[in-house]
């Protein structure tokens, strides 16, 4: 299998990280749950991930680093912990369904929500956001890069306007953390949403959010947390105030192995090299007769994505051919991603997406080519 | 036989005590961890603490202070019972 829907998920994990999974399997009990050696071996492991993450992500500090199971959880936390009915909210047609749904729930509660529109290139107008400003405007939500295209957003433009405006800065990373640097200081992120199961290499059912230091944010949930047994309320303290319940210690094991994986390998290398891949891919394509190829390929920062139709081809008939004659594994549909295949005029289509990995080779990308070649003809 | 005290640093989440204790490694102040006797958890305590010998509570005081780390409380109780524990982790 060639597998180029890295976009989902890196199916190819770096071999620390899957060892470090087993070990903590064998090893680990349950971080903050008592003091005896396993739970311990567990407690250390997640502050260790924590510490590592902030460091990462420029966090304050690992109190600041909160785990859940995904961006969604973190985007559905964020969202409804900070948004409250009468506000008003700028987010953007990039968006993936992990913001969309829950601005369009806290819409039906009385939130209104300005969806800052994409061209045909699935570029937006970053003088839009300032426009789109209003009296009740709490919070700018937004991608960091979309699914679909792989376009990335500016985001020291937007966190520009957000600041100026007082604006809470709210980021999904899904498709950037672990190949660009994100500085959440510096960017002025109130709360940066992750993923541990994509470019960060990590197990799937890891994320995370990094959340400004004092920002207080209403749970989505409560229970137990192994401290203050005896209050009825949920510690107010971060992060366990908004880590109710037993967190995935085997799957953060990994990811703490993962964060060492792309330290040491070096984020930029990684970064060239999946950049390298998609060129290779764009410039074996790009002359292919009725191919249309969505986003700015143009953009010298972009995420390791190339989405296609070929001709009027049912996307997911392309992707089945590609899948069943040439091995090679990729995501058709609609990624999730209803505004932006709205905007690209792909809704009835779909699209076909290739994303890379850096573990990816050369041959496999010019089988790719040579498969979409043969599939028009070309 | 003099009573012996242990002194047992509190927090409110197992995060803080983990910062603290990396913080206290860092300055070789021995502690190691320990659950925290209910009897002085209060209400906002979590489960584990850091045991300190009494010898090393200023310097754990000061250590807390150049690092702004968190905790709940700080507090001595008799040993009830006589372990061999002279270690610290």
């Amino acid at each position: 299998m060639i597998y180029l829907d890295n976009a989902a998920t890196t199916l190819v994990k770096p071999p620390e990280v899957i060892e470090a999974v087993v070990t903590a399997m064998k090893t680990l009990g349950n971080a903050g749950r008592g003091v005896n050696d396993a739970s311990l071996d567990a407690a250390r492991t997640i502050y260790g991930t924590r510490v590592k993450l902030a460091e990462f992500f420029h966090a304050e500090n690992p109190r600041n680093v909160v785990f859940t199971c995904n961006s969604t959880e973190s985007l559905n936390i964020a969202i409804k912990g900070l948004i409250d009915p009468g506000d008003h909210v700028i987010s953007t047609e990039l968006e993936h369904n992990s913001v969309l749904r829950p601005l369009y729930e806290m819409q039906e509660k009385g939130a209104e929500v300005t969806f800052v529109k994409a061209d045909r290139r699935g570029c937006v107008q970053y003088e839009n956001f300032e426009a789109a400003v209003k009296e009740n405007t709490k919070a700018i939500v937004c991608t960091h890069a979309s699914n679909l295209t792989g376009n990335m957003l500016d985001l020291k433009k937007i966190g520009a306007v957000a600041k100026a405006h007082g604006l809470l800065f709210i980021v999904d990373a899904s498709q950037t953390a672990g190949v660009f640097p994100i500085d959440v200081q510096e960017l002025g992120i109130d709360v940066l949403c992750f993923t541990g199961h994509k470019s960060m290499l990590g197990p799937q059912g890891t994320g995370g959010m990094i959340v400004r230091d004092g920002l207080v944010i209403r749970p989505l949930k409560s229970g137990g947390s192994g401290v203050q047994t005896y209050s009825k309320t949920h510690p107010k303290e971060m992060p366990t105030a908004l880590e109710a319940g037993t967190l995935n210690g085997h799957g953060i094991a990994g990811l703490n192995a993962a964060v060492d994986y792309i330290n040491r390998e070096g984020m930029d290398n990684i970064r060239e090299r999946e950049m390298m891949l998609m060129r290779r891919f764009y410039e074996g394509i790009k002359d292919i007769p009725n191919i249309h190829i969505y986003g700015d390929m143009e953009a010298e920062a972009r995420s390791p994505i190339v989405s296609i139709n070929l001709g009027e081809y049912d996307s997911s008939e392309v992707s089945d051919e590609l899948h069943m004659s040439y091995g090679i594994s990729t995501r058709s549909g609609a990624h999730c991603a209803p505004l932006m295949h709205g905007a690209l005029g792909t809704v009835s289509q779909g699209a076909v997406r290739f994303s890379f990995s850096h573990f990816n080779t050369e041959e496999e990308i010019d089988t790719a080519i040579a498969a979409l070649r043969e599939l028009t003809d070309a | 036989m003099a009573e012996r005290l242990n002194y047992y640093i509190l927090f409110a989440t197992y995060t803080q005590g983990m910062a603290l204790k990396d913080h206290l490694r860092s300055a070789g102040i021995p502690c190691r961890i320990s659950p925290a006797p209910r009897s002085i958890q209060g209400e906002l305590g979590c489960g584990m603490s850091l045991l300190l010998e009494e010898e090393h509570i200023e310097a754990a005081k000061q250590c807390i202070r150049e690092n702004h780390a968190e905790y709940y409380d700080i507090q001595a109780l008799p040993c009830q019972i006589n372990a061999k524990r002279g270690r610290f982790c």
